[in-house]
């Protein structure tokens, strides 16, 4: 007889077990949710065995009872433990002292899954027979199984109604006489070499390759197939092959397939229907399925030969762009991302229109890469549609468009470079500097000597006008030495820190540009009274006379 | 209380019998103070203390062909194979059946008792010699063998379960084979649980089970051959060391195998006389009909690329002859070798409509003895015959005290001393079968019976069915 703290206890632990399923199926391992789940479970099993060495739980249709006592009971069919278990034949559920967590999470993490809608291939006592808990134990009733209750009897009479007569025995005993002797049997040992053999057998037989060998095998029957609907499902069954090495990162068969498909359409006799069929398997290497799982390989632990990944890309085409930027999207290691970059940096040469509209992606990481890329193919044609992007609201994606839009030097660009010579941002307005100067042009110079100009050019970081009288010290023309030297000389009876940082950037400048003509104007700073400008005359005028002795 | 049971949850056990088994062997060829028995001692005595402790008691059986511990029976291991084996034939020397260490076993008690072990083996009545010798231990205390009516009286109920896990298996194929036939859709999920049942079955009786591949003569021989293939099969795998996952695979593999057969026209299965050319080239696409069955009826999965592999390469033979052709040389998978030894072996000894008398067991074997190395596995093959035995069960044997035996179980440690059920008396009359032991001696060391020539038992219909059903 049960106590009634027991059967308390054992009610709890069923009310547990149905919180648990519903929170493993939502939240994922990494999740505190998830463990707190798994660690509450336990300890209920836990007070259960400080005195006592099994639980023992009967299963019914629509109840499950601890010793005689209902600890479970539902009527509905939604969400009934009960039938859940009863359906595939469970009867009987034992824990014994003993029970692990991890026990405990893989028993949970099988009555969590949904058997009636996921691809499930085992039932829940093939499932709990292949885990062969050591504390988790069950009763299945096998009875569903049995197609025929009469089978075994039929046939024993039958084997039986064979029996021989008693004379069959005597003509067996006469007859053995004559007999041949055996004389000396060979018993066959088994040697510690036949073991080590098994074992190298053992390994080789590896499930790895099974696939690509399965395949093989599809494309040597497929060329012997004799009527069309044989061939329809051996074409069916590569596609299944390719679905299959895509699912599970088997990179390796997934180019192997592409490759003999290669292979046979390129064959000059092979018939037209052949050819379409093998060419829409191969467009299977674009799509957006194939993509999302082998893309999944990138991100992951496993190590991938890069002859493989080399080879797919050559089978993808333009209807692969628009699946690996929504792939870029999902990665989560720079590992995996860069792969995926690596790969439309090649495959967006084709389709730059799919490519750029990855910059309407309403992830900023994905705009930036995509920019990223956009650079890297050097296409002009890009431009027009980064120049929304350098109006991008996340700084890091002004900052990239900005750069690109530099390194395509494009002249269509420069009026939003010298809207973003006002951005907001330091970093974008220093990356504008930069690109103008990528650029080169006169206009370009011209856009920065203006800014520099400006009234409230002076306000800035001496960091920022720094950064800008380098870049206009890229243009080495009179223009521009005539400016910084008649900076140096501007005198102002207000702001005179500002317009000395001005005179600090001129001198740093003139002297990356080796202005010899400037050293008496540079001479006349570095006594000033500011300190900053005093630093950056001297060290020009010394990189003047270094390049003069050279 | 703490269960006996538990024990089987852990290496223990085969950790146990594995170093006691080093420890004799090392015993019999160095000084008990050789530092090689000594280490090995405390390493015994470091695996069986805690149990020893935890439970009060380690018993040590050798029942049949298999040892338990704690009433465990403890699973073949192969890495251990060997020393399981050398143990079981040291046991079987001394006539011994069990040792017990209790929780008071010191290192002084275990090596008086091997210095025992190793002189009981020299008496002419080992086991009294042994006994006689232990009871001045405390701690350790040896039994006699368990009789064969002891076993067989446990046997009954698990005969049961054989017998209906075997039926129930082939009324599923059946049933399974006639669905395909009418393109009725088919889940795998039964199909599993039926092997499931089957290698729980095999890791518990194996014996038993292969007897019952052993019975012929069934109208349905399809059926009955899916399953025998399958069982044979599992229980090669089980030999080779596969785990249950693993066993279950190829036990599926091994039940669809045959599955492109459903195709081959029944004027054809069903000819009486040898095939014709043409007929010929139809049964030789069974294998890439197979395949395609597989495939239509399971999808692409892991199972489902094991088991078109096996169906189309099971008539590939271990040199790459055989059917259907490839366009390349491939080295068969290896549970295509063990499906293909379990089929070529269940096929020549059943009977067929085109071979209506089936070969005898023995004779197949030795038919299969001259195809290892061109058509079969022979490493596989080897392990297949330690399996089997030299007298495969179903064999019918003359013994040297003129009685005609069926053999009806083998003995892994003297694989030519089967046990068998004695069918006629030295007179040649029919008995009510009776079993014995051919590695029992009598009082002087000799062997009670011996077989001296094996007979073809389909030439005189005699079957295991009347005495294993």
């Amino acid at each position: 007889m049960n106590t009634f703290e027991e059967t308390a206890i054992v009610k709890e632990i069923i009310q547990t077990l149905i919180k648990a399923k519903k929170t493993i199926r939502t939240y994922p391992e990494n999740n505190p949710v998830y463990s707190k789940i798994i660690a509450t479970t336990f300890s209920k099993f836990s007070v259960f065995f400080i005195s006592n060495e099994e639980l023992v739980l009967k299963i019914k249709l629509n109840e499950i009872l601890f010793g005689s006592e209902r600890v479970y009971f539902n009527q509905e069919k939604e969400d009934n433990l009960a039938m859940f278990f009863f359906k595939d034949g469970i009867r009987e559920l034992q824990f014994r002292n003993g029970l692990t967590p991890q026990e405990l999470e893989e028993f949970l993490k099988i009555i969590t899954l949904d058997f009636e809608r996921e691809a499930v291939d085992d039932d829940i006592v093939t499932l709990l027979w292949e885990k062969d808990f050591q504390d988790i134990k069950y009763v299945a009733d096998e009875n569903f199984l049995v197609e025929d209750e009469e089978y075994g009897l039929k046939a024993e009479n039958e084997i039986k109604g064979k029996s021989p007569a008693s004379h069959e025995f005597q003509r067996a005993y006469t007859d053995a006489f004559k007999a041949e002797d055996l004389g000396e049997v060979a018993v066959i040992n088994l040697t510690e070499e036949d073991l080590a053999r098994l074992a190298g057998e053992i390994n080789e037989d590896n499930a790895e390759d099974k696939l690509e060998k399965l395949s093989g095998l599809l494309f040597d029957i497929l060329f012997i197939a004799e009527r069309p609907s044989d061939y329809e499902d051996l074409v069916n069954f590569i596609k299944e092959a390719m679905q299959y090495a895509a699912r599970s990162g088997d990179l390796r068969t997934f180019t192997y397939i592409l490759r003999r498909l290669r292979k046979y359409s390129g064959d000059a006799g092979i018939n037209e229907t052949y050819r379409k069929h093998f060419s829409s398997l191969i467009s299977l290497a674009s799509s957006e399925e194939s993509i999302k799982h082998i893309s999944g390989i990138f991100d992951s632990e496993i190590e991938t030969d890069d002859s493989f990944l080399n080879e797919y890309t050559e089978f993808l085409d333009r209807n692969a762009v628009s699946p690996l930027i929504s792939a870029l999207g999902e990665m989560k290691t720079i590992k995996g991302r860069r792969k995926v970059i690596s790969i439309l940096v090649d495959l967006g040469k084709k389709d730059i229109q799919t490519l750029v509209k990855g910059l309407k992606d309403s992830r900023w990481y994905v705009v930036r890469n995509i920019i990223y890329i956009l650079r890297h193919i050097g296409d002009k044609k890009a431009v027009e549609y980064l120049l929304n992007s350098a109006r991008h609201p996340d700084v890091r994606v002004r900052r990239e468009a900005i750069r690109t839009l530099g390194e395509l030097k494009s002249i269509h660009t420069l009026q939003a470079l010298r809207h973003s010579l006002d951005d907001p941002d330091l970093s974008v307005r220093k990356a504008s500097v930069e690109a103008l100067c990528s650029i080169g042009s006169d206009t370009a110079k011209r856009i920065i000597l203006a800014k520099i100009s400006e009234k409230d050019f002076g306000e800035r970081d001496f960091d920022e006008k720094k950064a800008f009288y380098e870049g206009l010290s890229a243009w080495d023309d009179p223009d521009v030495s005539e400016f910084m030297i008649k900076t140096l000389a501007r005198t102002s009876l207000f702001k005179k820190s500002q317009m000395d940082e001005d005179k600090a950037c001129a001198a740093h400048c003139l002297g990356l540009m080796g202005k010899k003509e400037a050293i008496p104007s540079i001479e006349k700073l570095k006594d000033s009274g500011n300190r900053l400008l005093n630093d950056y005359a001297i060290n020009a005028l010394k990189r003047l006379e270094y390049d003069r002795q050279k | 209380m703490t269960d006996r049971n538990d024990i089987g949850k852990t290496d223990a056990p085969k950790n146990i019998i594995n170093t006691f088994a080093v420890i004799i062997r090392n015993a019999q060829i160095h000084d008990l103070n050789n530092i090689a028995v000594k280490n090995a001692v405390e390493k015994f005595m470091a695996i069986l203390n805690p149990i020893t402790a935890k439970y009060g008691i380690l018993t040590l059986d050798l029942i049949g062909e298999f040892f338990f511990i704690n009433q465990t029976r403890i699973r073949y291991s192969m890495e251990y194979l060997l020393n399981f084996d050398f143990l079981l034939r040291e046991f079987k020397k001394r006539k011994l059946g069990s040792i017990a260490f209790n929780n008071t076993l010191t290192t002084h008690d275990l090596q008086t008792f091997l210095s025992l072990f190793i002189s009981s083996a020299f008496s002419e009545e080992p086991f009294e010699a042994l006994s006689e010798g232990t009871r001045h231990i405390v701690s350790i205390e040896v039994g006699p063998p368990k009789t064969l009516r002891d076993r067989e009286e446990g046997e009954y109920d698990i005969r049961k379960t054989v017998k209906e896990t075997y039926f129930n298996a082939v009324s599923f194929t059946k049933g399974v084979m006639n669905r395909i036939k009418s393109g009725e859709k088919e889940s795998i999920k039964k199909a599993k649980r039926i092997v499931e049942s089957i290698v729980d079955i095999m890791l518990e009786q194996d014996e038993l089970l292969i007897g019952m591949t052993a019975i012929k003569d069934y109208d349905e021989y399809t059926y009955h051959h899916s399953v025998n293939v399958s069982i044979l099969s599992v229980t090669l795998g089980h030999r080779l060391g596969l785990g249950k996952k693993a066993l279950t695979e190829l036990g599926l593999v091994a039940l669809f195998h045959d599955i492109g057969k459903l195709e081959v026209p029944q004027e054809i299965l069903n000819k009486p006389t040898n095939f014709n050319e043409d007929e010929w080239k139809i049964i030789k696409k069974h294998p890439i009909w197979s395949l395609r069955a597989i495939l239509k009826l399971k999808g692409i999965d892991s199972l489902s690329i094991r088991a078109a592999i096996v169906a189309f390469e099971h008539h590939l033979n271990y040199d790459i002859t055989g059917y259907p052709k490839l366009s390349r040389l491939v080295k068969t998978d290896l549970y295509t070798r063990v499906v293909s030894i379990a089929d070529q072996y269940d096929g020549m000894t059943s009977s067929r409509v085109y071979a209506r008398i089936a070969m005898a067991p023995d004779k197949a074997l030795s038919v299969m003895t001259e195809r290892a190395g061109t058509q079969i596995d022979p490493l596989l093959f080897k392990f297949f015959v330690n399996m089997i035995g030299v007298f495969p069960i179903g064999s019918l044997v003359l013994l040297d005290t003129k009685e005609l035996g069926l053999v009806y179980g083998n003995n892994t440690a003297f694989p030519d001393r089967p046990r068998v059920m004695i069918v006629t008396d030295s007179n040649g009359n029919r008995i009510e079968g009776h079993a014995a032991d051919l590695s029992e001696k009598d009082g002087s060391g000799r062997y009670l019976r011996k077989i001296i020539k094996t007979i073809d038992p389909n030439k005189y219909s005699i079957n295991l069915a009347d005495y294993l059903l």
